[in-house]
């Protein structure tokens, strides 16, 4: 019984990132990664590690536009991140569509289908600016959790 | 010895991490982010809103006038917009921190206002726009300006066309 709540502490210090692709082309990744992996951007500070696992993941970040052909692999990996997670859309794209709005090939914005929690709008949106998103993802998931 | 330089320096300089959010982050002055309108020197010609890639911008009629809107969420920094605006009313801004919560998706508005006036010729009611003065020539005085700026677009050309030229 004591046990519990000492598991949340510990719990709450490391949500762990998980990254999906919904048809993005690429320049959102290509600064998540840098958020990542870089030294000067290093998001490891704030307790967070990218995994390669969506069952292991507490925090979603989304880039693209969920175009129509990705659309069943991304609502099926969404599926598989165990509850509580948090939804962060990097990007214009996966919040209005952007350049990419109106395409016939184009789901967006994709909180119709997943919900959202945190938008970071840019194109793309500066290292800086998904760490305050995913800073404020952390403080809505020690919320649910 | 080359790794104890390496081992010196980096114990002199300190990690390269940047601070933030812990700490304030570098920003460029001339970093691209989010838009701003000046409603004030808006001439009205929507050139923004046809340069733009994304149809992040928007006019607007209303019977207050004409609005602006700039949806940030759609707005990719291009910079179209401040590149053709002949007034310069729409300025990119350094500001780069525009993450929000998803209820607010739709508050992330740039909005603004030209609102009708009427005409002190003729009465008729135009739009408070600025008026198109870059080749006038000699330059308007404010006098001129402030003049020209209460007059609808025919007045206008009626104005500049009948104002005294110094030879």
């Amino acid at each position: 019984m004591g046990l519990i709540p000492d598991f949340k502490k510990i719990a709450t210090r490391s949500p762990w990132i998980y990254r999906i692709n919904a048809g993005s082309c690429n320049g959102c990744d290509v600064e998540m990664a840098t958020t990542a992996l870089i030294p000067r951007y290093d998001i490891e500070r704030l307790g967070c590690q990218y995994c390669g696992s969506p069952k292991h993941a507490d925090i979603v970040l989304i880039s693209g536009p969920l175009t129509v052909r990705v659309k069943d692999a991304v609502l099926r990996m969404y599926e598989e991140i165990p509850d509580p997670k948090v939804t962060v859309a990097v990007g214009v794209c996966p919040i209005s569509g952007g350049i990419f709005r109106e395409s016939y090939a184009v789901l967006a914005p994709i909180d119709q289908y997943i919900p959202i929690d945190v938008n970071v709008p840019g194109c793309p949106p500066r290292p800086q600016a998904i760490i305050a998103g995913v800073a404020r993802a952390i403080d809505i998931w020690r919320e649910r959790l | 010895m080359n790794f104890l330089t390496i081992f010196a320096r980096n114990l002199k300089q300190g990690p390269q991490t940047e601070a933030f959010p812990l700490g304030p982050a570098f920003t460029p002055d001339r970093l691209r982010g989010r838009i701003e309108f000046k409603a004030e020197s808006c001439e009205g010609c929507r050139i923004c809103e046809r340069v733009c890639p994304a149809n992040a911008i928007r006019f607007a009629k209303t019977p207050d006038g004409m609005t602006f809107d700039c949806w940030h969420n759609t707005c990719v920094f291009c910079g179209n917009c401040e590149f053709y605006c002949p007034t310069d009313a729409i300025h990119q801004t350094n500001d780069w921190d525009l993450s929000h919560a998803n209820v607010d998706k739709f508050d992330m508005v740039e909005h603004g206002l030209i609102p009708n006036q009427k005409c002190a010729d003729c009465g008729a009611t135009a739009l408070n726009t600025a008026p198109m003065v870059k080749n006038a020539k000699p330059p308007l005085s404010a006098e001129e300006y402030t003049e020209l700026r209460a007059r609808c677009p025919k007045c206008r050309a009626k104005y500049l066309k009948n104002r005294k030229v110094p030879a």
